[in-house]
């Protein structure tokens, strides 16, 4: 996860001191005050959803699925995780909303000292709703908007869940809860960007999490669909132009980048094209700090079924069940060579990726992309849309100093 | 020997997501044991061996694979004691049948609760 805002607009949020190990630099308080050490865990609660979006890496369905966690052991789930010292859970689905006890399960997980946030649709987000799941201690609702409302209710195979989930949005708002969207970008809804951020800062939205397709779940049969690595690149500079408009505008909007971390690079060349190098060299030193790709290492994933996965995208390939073993010790065993491999990927990475100058604040990009399209996890990722001056030339504050 | 320690079976055999699992073992030589990396993803068993050895294939000169739901796990481990079977918790807590296509949320029926 990278903040357009954070990097190019100083704006400081309470991910700082999670993502960039600079909690003393923001004066917001903090998730955490140091770069985590274990993962954020995204738990798919369910597989149920009342929606049928094409792009689903859950798959999910909207009829029931046995083999989910039960109360009892979700609690005890959320038990192990906070011993792990997860900082956060993010309860996705499917639809979590579906299940009758995710209040009771946020507030499981708040009194187990783990930050619960919530990945939802927004579709079921009544008023009584937001309020209780804020009462139960939710500190964060992410709701999936994927363009304007036409292409969106097409998107997610249901009519009226644009509106649906805009009174959603307004219900948390209203009940005091963090809101943000959540907007995967593909094909077909790169022209809506900026108008559904307009949109929702009109409804009082002011964070925005952009995610680029990943080739996992139902997302695997749309890959057609996703952008070329020329558009892709376009659609980033319009959120970098966007953002810095709206703050210069006096609009403080949060905008994250999710999924592709070739946008890494890209803000550090962005950011020495508008500002010049000494910003362009602060970007990079805050990239580093965050370190790239989080797969294997600052996320997991852990779905309906208790499989581990190494991000909530690598739905086809399991480290290990949790009920079967704790979730610390599947993530802490490297006995496993794909988990060794992936920790230690720099002398792995082949092609483009494995000379870029930009592998320290990239890693590689997405390791799934490069096993979906070539059958090698450590090919070049297909997305990654820099240039050849870019990768091989010289690092872009470099050559103004 | 020891006292053998109390396990209990697991129940919760079948983990499927909804592609059905195949546990994943690779020998990395001939000297050594084989050893269990997880599972893959697949319809099939010749698409769960091309997953296998698109991850592991470098590193192993044997790879099983067995269908996860075949397995019998038996374990001292607690997680899973009293899930009370493959129910999903809204639809235990219902006391009528499981059919939970009558109780499926909608953006009609959600739209109307606000």
């Amino acid at each position: 996860m990278i903040s357009i805002s954070k990097l190019l607009c100083d704006l400081d949020a309470e991910g700082d001191g999670l993502r960039y190990d600079d909690a003393a630099g923001s004066t917001k308080h903090q998730i955490s005050s140091e770069r985590q050490r274990a993962p954020v865990v995204v738990w798919n609660a369910t597989r149920r959803c009342n929606l049928a979006c094409a792009h689903c890496y859950a798959a999910a369905e909207t009829k029931p699925t046995a083999g989910e966690f039960s109360t009892v052991e979700a609690k005890r789930f959320l038990d192990e995780l906070a011993e792990y010292g997860v900082p956060v859970v993010l309860f996705s689905g499917g639809e979590p909303l579906v299940r009758d006890d995710l209040v009771e399960l946020v507030a499981y997980a708040t009194e187990a000292g783990v930050r619960p946030v919530l990945s939802s649709n927004g579709t079921l987000l009544t008023r009584e709703k937001a309020v209780a799941l804020r009462d139960a201690g939710l500190r964060y609702a992410g709701i999936s908007v994927d363009g304007m409302p036409d292409r969106n209710d097409r998107f997610r195979g249901r009519d009226g869940a644009f509106e649906a989930a805009i009174r959603g949005i307004e219900h948390c708002l209203e009940a005091g809860l963090k809101t943000g969207l959540r907007y995967t970008i593909t094909g077909a809804n790169a022209s809506d960007l900026e108008d559904v951020v307009d949109l929702l800062v009109d409804v009082g939205l002011d964070r925005f999490c952009f995610y680029h397709l990943d080739y996992g779940g139902r997302g695997a049969e749309i890959v057609d669909a996703d952008l070329s690595p020329t558009e892709k690149r376009a659609a980033v500079e319009r959120l970098c132009d966007t953002t810095v408009d709206y703050h210069e505008r006096g609009e403080e909007i949060e905008t994250l980048l999710v999924g592709n971390y070739a946008d890494a690079a890209f803000l550090v060349e962005y950011a020495r094209r508008r500002f010049g190098a000494k910003r362009a060299r602060a970007v990079y030193r805050f990239l580093e700090r965050n370190g790239g790709d989080p797969t294997g290492e600052r996320i997991a994933d852990v779905d309906y079924r208790g499989n581990v996965h190494l991000t909530q995208f690598w739905q086809g390939y399991s480290l290990g069940n949790v009920r079967d073993r704790p979730f610390g010790d599947i993530w802490e065993d490297e006995s496993n060579p794909l988990l060794r491999a992936i920790r230690d990927r720099d002398g792995r990475l082949t092609g483009r990726c494995g000379t870029c100058r930009y592998r320290s604040i990239c890693r590689g990009g997405s390791r799934l992309r490069a096993l979906a399209t070539t059958g090698d996890p450590f090919a070049p990722d297909p997305q990654c849309y820099l240039d050849e001056d870019e990768i091989f030339g010289e690092l872009a504050f470099e050559s103004a100093t | 020997m020891g006292e053998t320690k109390r396990r209990s079976r697991i129940e919760s055999g079948d983990r499927a997501n909804p592609w059905p699992q195949w546990e994943v073992f690779v020998r990395r030589d001939r000297s050594r044991p084989m050893r269990h990396v997880g599972s893959v993803a697949a319809k099939e068993r010749a698409g769960a061996h091309e997953q296998a050895s698109r991850l592991f294939g470098r590193e192993a000169v044997d790879v099983w694979l067995c269908p996860a739901a075949d397995v019998d796990r038996y374990s001292t481990r607690e997680l899973g004691s009293d899930s009370g079977g493959e129910t999903p918790p809204s639809s235990r807590d219902r006391t009528a049948s499981t059919d939970d296509s009558s109780v499926e949320p909608t953006v009609e029926s959600a739209g109307e609760r606000s």
